[in-house]
């Protein structure tokens, strides 16, 4: 059976077990034995545990994965994350699209605290989309904004997305991927800010101020804000500055972070053996998800690799671009395209082991390359139909707030999301200026 | 059904023990980190230790994460479904992906395992310490979660499957 | 037949060049009908550390690589791969090819089902690349952390007064850059320069004692190998052989090129002192001495080596200055033998 064959058998089966709502690590799983049965060689499932224990279990990279879990459930599940929003939005919250702002401000710290998508979206949801009704705020904004602001969380490091990214990309280290991707991620923040500001500027009522009788003292609040927000700040920037300018491995710094963030949990009185446990079970049953995913799709690379569909992509992929700019054209559009459907996961999973042979290839700059995709799969979360924030915000939101109100309040922040991807094409130095001054 | 218990309380008890162990793979990290920066000695074993933890951490965990119904799935789709149509599509996924998929990993675990213990394999860096029971642990997930899909399974055939209730948006 | 075949390389290494060239030799010399070699990059099918399982259970028919990859499973697999401060490269293929080298390669895979061509062999390695002091004596290497691959390696470094750090490959750059380690080895001179070590390190310490030449090769499964016409077996030892040769020219070259790239970039490149020389020469002999009879298979391959090394070297001391290399006073033979199964 020919290579392009067995390629578009497994493709489908994937899109078919998807759609039957099986979990995505059994349907990659699941596929690959298929696969290899359906192409006549089921000798080469051995691959499958050689893969599985060389690329998962016997992988040090990944040990970061469960520790910035950890890191950021001890935060949010002992309720320092939602003190320090409160406190910011008490200190945004007088002007005019100020809640707004404070969202996207949050966003970008909460963002350096986790990496997990369902973490942030789920407190920011919790903590901000009533206030904001509530306040009078466009529904469609409101959940938007949360939606998308939420989404830095994998794009800004610490970030498992680009811990994984560096797994897969052989001479990428985690250190370069993370300070690659800092302007970018800041950048798509502000971009964020920017937008809020100026609808609050052309149609003050989308994003009214919060009312005066509602708001408290400035002394209180300088207080507030001091207690609540210093300490989880300092240990982020911490944790980056530990890793970017000085003592740790990316590794050892997700451990400092678990720990630190379960002292300033101590010291803030905060700490209660349940709380502790039920943090570790939540990490637990994440780290499995998030790894089981990378099992299956280990699994299902390596028998499309083996039957020869690999090739044959790529092939296809030569044939359709010849150039470098050609290529990462089609590769982004291909990658926006899996995101309407896929996490950033399976996306990276399946795409990257094709993608980057051809990207060191052609000659394009694979940081460049790496940090590109990575901005474009935030859209991953965003665009319909199973964009992951458009379901967590239906479960989150009031309902009068319609799917239809969801969809069409991130579409303005997907634009963002492309007008982000085409500044990095035509400015390169947006990705490669921060690693070049650490690294060189 | 006992067996359907008697698979999901196995799987909550390693859960719920395993989970801990990321407490202790971080604790070895910083104490090598403490170990190295500050009275400038390494700890030899640090690495392969901490590195096989993990690997136990994770891989034990993913039938406890199954019987949370913790892994990632779409459904946009089933859950526009009626309830039986649901159910059965839901089924039909494990017969078709899981289970293959789990058998699989079972059987070519158990033969990587037996190969790595009869070898007496161990690693070869700093320090050498056994590499076969991490490979068995392998095969013992490659159990748990085999016979946690058959509790999914069953709870979805005799329609006790907890997370298919009219009024809940599945969400991860 | 048709075999698929992988290599412990990623397309990012130019190490795969070597595997890369003998399966094209292979496939360009053998007729079509009797042997298609189907050859994947490191990483596409397997993981590098899983080549060796995917190859003896059968799930591929060959895989290239480095046997110290195995010495987890083996001992006996490191002085096959390399030697602390004893073979340079000539000193491997002479013993390969005449000393009875190749038949201890095929006794050690053997007792994993697998047949072994070696058909690559690099010369010295970089040595060590430090960040802030150079290494030229044995004082030098006190109380420095170095990343260093190998138990071996690690025991005669200990010896030394440094202090091994296992380090994962990827990591190594942003170690060195971040100030985590004193200093690290790596590969051969080409090899370190596509990591970018030049950028993070500013001293090199040549010669690379704790891996004076290596060696790489393809492990065939045996019942893939019994298949084969011996005209095939016969055409895919020449391709070795020849590959053997040529990987020594063309890695030799690249790492000179290396070389001065590095001089290039400002790398304050320094040598070892004799005196230290000669010290890490007395505790590499006491090193092997220990592992060896820590494992008769491996105390075997050693004694075989020793034994050519003192076999070979009145002819070689007397054809200097024209001899292939120096005549290391390596470790005991009689002791090394009294434990070789
Ligand atoms: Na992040
Ligand atoms: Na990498």
């Amino acid at each position: 059976m020919s290579g392009e064959t067995i390629g578009l058998i497994m493709a489908g089966m994937l899109v078919v077990g998807l759609f039957m709502g099986h979990p995505l690590a059994f349907v990659l799983g699941g596929t690959a034995v298929l696969g290899a049965f359906i192409a006549g060689k089921p000798m080469v499932l051995g691959i499958v545990i050689n893969r599985i224990f060389g690329d998962v279990l016997d992988n040090y990279v990944l040990i970061a994965i469960p520790l910035f879990v950890l890191m950021a459930r001890f935060l949010s599940d002992s309720g320092v994350t939602d003190r320090m929003f409160e406190a910011l939005r008490h200190l945004m919250a007088r002007v005019t699209g100020g809640l707004g702002l404070a969202v996207v401000f949050i966003s970008i710290l909460l963002a350096a605290t986790t990496g997990i998508i369902g973490a942030s979206i789920t407190v920011m949801g919790m903590m901000a989309l009533r206030p904001m009704l509530q306040y009078g705020y466009d529904k469609r904004l409101a959940t938007g904004l949360i939606a998308a602001s939420g989404c830095l969380g994998i794009l800004i490091p610490p970030s498992i997305m680009l811990i994984l990214m560096s797994s897969y990309a052989p001479g990428l280290s985690v250190g370069q991927l993370f300070a690659g991707a800092m302007v970018p991620g800041i950048c798509l923040g502000l971009m964020y800010a920017i937008y809020i500001a100026a609808i609050a500027w052309l149609k003050p009522e989308w994003a009214p101020p919060v009312r005066e009788e509602e708001q408290i003292s400035r002394s209180a609040m300088w207080r507030m804000l001091i207690v609540e927000a210093v300490p989880p700040l300092v240990l982020i920037l911490g944790i980056l500055g530990s890793l970017l300018a000085g003592i740790a491995t990316a590794t050892e710094a997700s451990a400092i972070g678990a720990v630190l963030a379960l002292l300033i949990v101590i010291l803030r009185g905060r700490f209660e053996f349940s709380t502790f446990y039920s943090a570790l079970l939540e990490t637990g049953r994440t780290s499995a998800m998030i790894l089981f995913i990378v099992v299956g799709a280990t699994a299902f690379t390596g028998v499309f690799n083996i039957t020869g569909g690999l090739r044959a992509t790529q092939d296809l992929m030569r044939g359709l671009a010849d150039d470098p700019f050609t290529l990462t054209l089609l590769m982004l559009a291909v990658v926006f395209v899996l995101g309407m459907f896929l996490d950033w996961t399976g996306i990276v999973l399946l795409s990257f082991p094709i993608f980057l042979p051809l990207v060191n290839e052609m000659g394009v700059d694979p940081l460049w390359f790496v940090v590109l995709m990575a901005v474009v799969l935030q859209t991953s979360f965003l665009s319909p139909p199973f964009g992951y924030a458009l379901f967590y915000m239906r479960a989150i939101a009031p309902p009068d707030v319609a799917t239809g109100d969801i969809i069409r309040g991130v579409l303005p922040f997907i634009v963002l999301i492309i007008l982000m991807c085409i500044l990095i094409i035509a400015v390169p130095g947006l990705v490669t200026w921060l690693p070049a001054t650490l690294y060189n | 059904m006992p067996i359907i218990r008697v698979i999901d309380t196995v799987n909550e008890i390693v859960g719920r023990i395993v989970s801990v162990v990321a407490i202790i793979f971080a604790g070895i990290i910083i104490y090598d980190v403490f170990m190295r920066s500050a009275l400038g000695q390494p700890t030899r074993w640090a690495f392969d230790v901490t590195k096989q933890l993990y690997g136990f951490y994770f891989i034990l965990l993913g039938g406890y994460a199954l019987r949370h119904q913790a892994h990632v799935r779409v459904d946009l789709l089933t859950a526009r479904m009626t309830l039986p149509v649901r159910r059965w599509t839901e089924a039909a996924g494990y017969l078709i992906f899981f289970f293959p998929f789990a058998w699989i990993f079972t059987r070519e675990s158990w033969k990587f395992a037996m190969t790595s213990w009869n070898q007496g394999e161990v690693t070869y860096g700093a320090v050498s310490i056994p590499v076969y029971p991490l490979k068995m642990a392998m095969f013992v997930a490659a159990v748990l979660l085999l016979i946690q899909g058959i509790s999914e399974f069953l709870k979805l055939i005799l329609d006790r499957a907890p997370h298919i209730e009219p009024e809940i948006t599945h969400v991860r | 037949e048709n075999w698929t075949m992988t290599t412990t390389w990623p397309s990012s290494l130019e190490l795969i060049e070597i595997d890369r060239h003998f399966v094209k030799l292979a496939n360009d010399m053998i007729p079509d009908d009797q042997l298609t070699i189907e050859f994947f990059d490191g990483g596409e099918l397997v993981p590098a550390g899983e080549v060796f399982g995917a190859v003896e259970s059968g799930t591929i028919q060959a895989g290239g690589d480095w046997p110290g990859y195995w010495a987890g499973r083996d001992s006996a697999f490191s002085p096959l791969a390399t030697t602390s401060s004893l073979f340079n490269a000539i000193d491997y293929v002479n013993w390969i090819k005449e000393w009875g080298g190749a038949e201890l390669y095929n006794e050690v895979y053997g007792k994993f089902g697998m047949v072994y061509l070696p058909y690559g062999v690099t010369n010295n390695e970089s040595g060590f690349r430090t960040v802030d002091k150079p290494i030229r004596t044995t004082e030098d290497l006190q109380g420095l952390q170095l990343r260093l691959s190998g138990y071996e390696q690690g025991k005669l470094l200990e010896k030394l007064g440094g202090s091994q750090v296992s380090m994962a490959g990827g990591e190594i750059y942003q170690a060195l850059e971040r100030g985590v380690i004193d200093g690290a080895e790596f590969s051969t001179p080409n090899v370190d320069y596509s990591g970018g070590f030049q950028q993070v390190t500013k001293y090199w310490s040549t010669p690379g004692w704790h891996q004076s030449a290596s060696v790489f090769g393809v492990m065939i499964k045996q019942e893939n190998w019994d298949a084969l016409s011996p005209e095939t077996q016969e055409m895919l030892k020449v391709a070795a052989d020849a590959n053997l040769l040529w990987s020594l020219s063309f890695t030799e070259k690249r790492a000179t090129e290396a070389y001065q790239k590095f001089k290039d970039d400002g790398i304050e490149i320094t040598r070892l002192d004799d005196a230290t020389l000669q010290n890490i020469q007395e505790q590499a002999n006491a090193t092997i001495e220990e592992v060896a009879c820590e494992n008769p298979l491996a105390a075997k391959v050693y004694a075989s080596m020793i034994s050519y090394l003192q076999d070979y070297a009145q002819w070689r001391d007397a054809s200097a200055p024209f001899n292939l290399g120096r005549t290391p006073a390596g470790p005991d033979l009689a002791a090394i033998e009294g434990c070789a199964g």
